[in-house]
């Protein structure tokens, strides 16, 4: 079963008397397992479309379905719920809690769904290590670099043990070493525990590592290959 | 929820220095609040106390018809049993009082004043009046008709210890009767109004003056050690001698009763309206705090953080800042009014006003116990009450426009 499936989803935007189509009747499929990349030029309709995957925008028209389930059915506080428990994120400014520390961004998630404190410093201990970030646990997201703080955002986005990890621009704000070092880290949790990655991007690195890759233009998905 | 107060508690001190800004506001306001009131009930208590301390007493006896008409006629009934009953009560002054009403004359100025014949001994005991004369000396039996003249009185009459002063007034049958006193002493009085209008004279000169019996008085004052006993003490009297008029200093003075009353009710509407100025601050402060964190709001919804919970994490943030500075500001307020409770404050620089409504110059703060909690209590509900808007604010975000990409 795919764990993401789009039916005809479009994401229609008024600007004026004129209508913008940022995404247009997108049919896309994504298997468990998978590591894609969705490419194209600026304002293509990327992060719309990985935003109308992860329930953070509604469709105007199609659906979103999340291991078969019909997400944008969801109330307000359900969505919230599925994005926690399906769900992972990894943005392209990182977003990592300021006042808490590496160890505790990555425990918050789990401590949103409600997991004990042991589990939660287990698990946490366990991806930060994963990411190579074992000796900077402790440390808050001002005392790390840019790329230190995104590989704790992959932890964080791995915690909840989601579905799937969708991650906009995620190389776009690191250096070369700190991108090849993510990417490493990502390749590894997909090949090795099997975690499927979602990607929007530019950067020449990722679609080189990407196994499959969507472009996409003008909203629409205009090829789909795997390499 | 722990680890919900825990971010709380770090986002409170994100910004050191507006934190510190809002928490000293209400310590500062808290302080205000609480000293001021320790202040006015300080005032309070002074200008009751010296009010029965030297004027009204606890308890007065008259005739009947003394409220309606304080003619001379109207004197106390029954007054040997009075005494009697008087002399029968533990821990009690008392004193024996004529009152009429007359003109004071010097050979500068003439005016209306409250002549009051006493007996030395018992008014010096009840009032201190003898400790009151600054100049010259208190009545004594050797003198012919001495008499205490008002600081302020003397000033019009331009008198001094030694000089003479007509007084006229109507005896019991109503014929004038005019006689010449010897200013014996000068006496002060917390009150200038009190200096102008009453000059005090022996009984037994008003008396034979008046045409009275040597045991015929006007009035009876009662000051008890302890006032919590004043309505026991009225009723017993009451059932005693039913033939008597008994008045408690609240029946008697009822505006320094009301204002005791009102006194709490007065502050802590004071309270309330400080603490409804600072929680504007609050608002606005914690309005600051959510919508420069608006993005980062977003990523916490969108990662699953449910509203109950931003909404919880807003609330704790300013709850804290209460909790921080509630406690201090009681305590800075406590710890004022226990320093000044002794000492005082002294007022010399506004005697003159103060005395114009009966206060002394140096006021001694006093505040309940129960007003400190009261404090507390208003503002952790007036914090609250400023927590929720800002908190709804968060909850309106949408993770979407927030963060406009993922």
């Amino acid at each position: 079963m795919s764990v993401i499936e789009t039916k005809n989803l479009s994401r229609i935007y008024q600007d004026g008397d004129s209508e913008i189509k940022a995404v247009d009747q997108v049919n896309l499929s994504v298997e468990a397992g998978e590591f894609t990349a969705i490419i194209g030029p600026s304002g293509s309709g990327k992060t719309t479309l990985l935003n109308l995957l992860g329930g953070l925008d509604s469709p105007s028209e199609g659906s979103v379905s999340i291991e078969g389930k019909g997400i944008h059915e969801l109330s307000d506080n359900e969505l919230i719920n599925f994005r926690l428990q399906h769900i992972g994120f990894v943005f392209q400014a990182y977003n990592l809690i300021p006042v808490l520390s590496a160890q505790e961004n990555v425990e918050f998630i789990m401590l949103l769904q409600g997991k004990s404190n042991q589990a939660r410093q287990e698990r946490a201990q366990e991806l930060l290590q994963a990411v190579g970030l074992d000796q900077q646990m402790h440390k808050r997201p001002s005392e790390l670099s840019g790329g230190q703080q995104q590989r704790v955002a992959v932890a964080r986005a791995l915690a909840s043990k989601p579905s799937f990890v969708l991650a906009d621009e995620p190389t776009a704000n690191l250096d070369s070493k700190s991108t090849e070092d993510l990417l490493d880290i990502m390749h590894r949790l997909n090949k090795e525990e099997g975690i499927t990655f979602l990607f929007s991007t530019h950067d020449q690195r990722v679609i080189d590592r990407a196994e499959r890759l969507i472009y996409v233009e003008d909203g629409k998905i205009k090829s789909d290959v795997k390499q | 929820m722990k680890s919900i107060l825990k971010i709380a508690w770090r986002n409170v001190w994100r910004h050191r220095l507006r934190s510190l800004v809002v928490i000293v506001s209400i310590i500062l306001g808290i302080w205000a609040g609480i000293f001021v009131s320790a202040f006015s009930f300080g005032l309070n208590d002074q200008r009751k106390e010296s009010m029965i301390s030297t004027q009204i007493s606890h308890v007065q006896v008259h005739n009947e018809s003394w409220s309606e008409d304080q003619g001379v006629e109207h004197l106390l009934p029954a007054n040997d049993a009075l005494v009697n009953w008087a002399k029968g009560q533990a821990k009690t002054q008392w004193a024996q009082r004529i009152k009429v009403v007359g003109m004071a004359a010097s050979s500068h100025y003439a005016g209306g004043v409250q002549i009051i014949g006493i007996q030395a001994d018992q008014e010096a005991a009840l009032t201190g009046l003898k400790s009151r004369v600054d100049s010259g000396a208190y009545l004594d039996a050797e003198q012919s008709n001495p008499i205490l003249v008002g600081g302020a009185l003397a000033e019009k009459l331009e008198v001094k210890p030694g000089s003479k002063v007509i007084l006229s007034f109507s005896d019991r049958n109503q014929n004038l009767v005019s006689a010449k006193f010897k200013v014996r002493g000068i006496y002060h009085d917390v009150s200038s109004q009190i200096e102008k209008l009453q000059v005090y004279v022996r009984s037994t000169d008003l008396q034979n003056l008046l045409g009275l019996e040597s045991n015929q008085y006007h009035e009876m004052a009662l000051l008890l050690d302890n006032a919590a006993d004043v309505d026991t003490l009225s009723a017993q009297l009451k059932e005693a001698i039913p033939s008597l008029k008994v008045e408690t200093w609240k029946e008697l003075a009822p505006e320094l009763a009301f204002a005791d009353e009102i006194m709490s009710q007065a502050l802590y509407f004071i309270i309330g309206i400080i603490m409804l100025a600072l929680s504007f601050g609050i608002i606005n402060t914690m309005l600051m705090a959510v919508l420069e964190r608006r993005k980062e709001l977003g990523v916490l919804m969108s990662v699953g953080m449910s509203k109950p919970k931003i909404f919880s994490m807003v609330i704790f943030e300013t709850l804290l800042l209460a909790l921080l500075s509630g406690p201090l500001g009681v305590l800075s307020g406590y710890l004022s009014v226990t320093a000044t409770a002794d000492t005082g404050l002294n007022l010399a620089m506004f005697s003159d006003g103060l005395a114009n409504y009966g206060i002394g110059t140096i006021i001694y703060p006093i505040l309940p116990g129960s007003f400190y909690f009261g404090t507390g209590s208003i503002v952790f509900i007036m914090t609250l009450l400023a927590a929720i808007y800002p908190a709804r604010h968060a909850l309106k975000l949408n993770p979407v426009e927030t963060m406009r990409t993922l």
